[in-house]
């Protein structure tokens, strides 16, 4: 009987997710004796023209990690798509946009400006700038498009389950792979991960959520054992996903969102400016000025890892023919 | 009590998403004062229609 065939792809993304598939250690070991290890740029050598030569369907399960903001990113998604009997969203940025969705503050032309003219550590007097074609001696170059809006794996294809995470712990991805060896997959659709809310599962002593300032995290050493939302510092954990073991919580930093928004809430950072400004303490115009003002950046704070997957999707394009 | 902290704060992130914020208003009216509340909801909708409907590409400047 042969081994499941398993497909690991990389697209607008920093590596984490690989890392993390192989943090399981030795039990990675476990999930090479499981599966055939068809597609994995990071770790194998395999290329395009060998997923190209499959059938459809023959991959078996294919964990997808990274955002979409290139056609080479949106073809291989549906390349994968197309061959694989399952397509996980792996990873925050697969399920939600992640980290690379905050591009979808700006666009491609903003970015390029930046990257490549503005930056202070530029040394780039030509003004070079990649081209999606380039002659050179020995032929044509090409380079894939980047989009002005970053998308998730679900907008581009559909997907059966997600892990998210940023990245996903090691337990959820063994809790994956076990589920998928044991024939126990949930319904299409399901969220590997809890169903309650980072707060719910929080451990720290929860008395009254009631502030009457706001710190960031710099400005204030937090007491590990109590609610941060108590000490004034923001925490995603009203409006985030549980499942994560609290890695950020007993670092004693507050949880920034990353496995998005729990089950019933469609957009992650409504629900968090309703958390944060119903626990503020204060009615006066004054007070409530000074809440606005504290609150520094909401957009970027509430929709960090989510803007892709927001209702809104990015910030409004100016002109009226934007990419997407 | 929590709307008024709430509105505001929403208004400084829609601000940031690039949506105008005349479009959410915010206003306590009690059910005795219905001059009021027709004023009101008149000034809103000359507002929003002097805004144009919401269209994802291109803010007011655009038309």
């Amino acid at each position: 009987m042969a081994k499941p065939k398993l497909a690991l792809y990389w697209a607008a993304a920093c590596g984490g997710c690989d890392v993390a598939v192989l943090d399981t250690n030795e039990k990675i070991l476990d999930i090479a004796n499981l599966a055939d290890i068809v597609f994995w740029p990071i770790a194998v050598d395999f290329k395009y023209h060998h997923v190209k030569a499959m059938e459809d369907k023959s991959i078996d399960l294919c964990l997808f990690n990274g955002a979409i903001r290139s056609t080479e990113q949106e073809e291989i998604a549906r390349l994968l798509r197309d061959k694989s009997k399952v397509m996980v969203a792996f990873g925050a940025c697969a399920c939600f946009g992640g980290i690379p969705a905050l591009a979808n503050f700006t666009n491609r032309e903003e970015i390029f400006q930046r990257v490549y003219h503005e930056a202070p550590s530029n040394n780039n007097e030509d003004g070079t700038i990649p081209l999606l074609q380039t002659s050179v001696a020995e032929g044509e170059l090409e380079l894939p498009e980047l989009f002005d809006t970053v998308l998730t794996l679900q907008q581009v294809v559909p997907v059966e389950y997600f892990v998210p995470g940023c990245p996903p712990p090691v337990d959820l991805i063994l809790k994956l792979v076990d589920l998928y060896a044991s024939g126990k997959l949930p319904p299409v659709g399901a969220v590997v991960a809890s169903d309650k809310t980072l707060c719910d599962e929080c451990e720290r002593i929860k008395e009254e959520k009631k502030v009457t300032r706001l710190y960031r995290p710099h400005e204030i050493i937090p007491d590990p054992e109590k609610c941060l939302l108590e000490q004034g510092i923001i925490c995603c954990g009203p409006a985030t996903r549980g499942g994560c073991g609290l890695r950020c919580i007993e670092a004693n930093m507050p949880c920034r969102g990353c496995f998005g928004p729990p089950p019933g809430v469609i957009d992650q950072g409504a629900k968090l400016v309703s958390a944060i400004a119903s626990i503020y303490q204060g009615d006066s115009e004054e007070e409530i000025k000074k809440m606005v003002e504290e609150m520094v950046d909401p957009a970027g704070t509430f929709y960090r890892f989510g803007l892709a997957d927001s209702m809104l999707k990015r910030k409004r394009l100016q002109q009226t023919e934007g990419r997407m | 009590m929590k709307t008024a902290r709430r509105i505001p704060l929403l208004k400084k992130m829609l601000a940031q998403l690039g949506i105008e914020v005349e479009r959410v208003r915010l206003d306590w009216v009690s059910a005795s004062e219905g001059d009021r509340f027709a004023t009101i909801v008149n000034e809103m909708t000359e507002q929003i229609r002097q805004l144009g409907p919401f269209n994802r590409n291109g803010g007011s400047e655009n038309g």
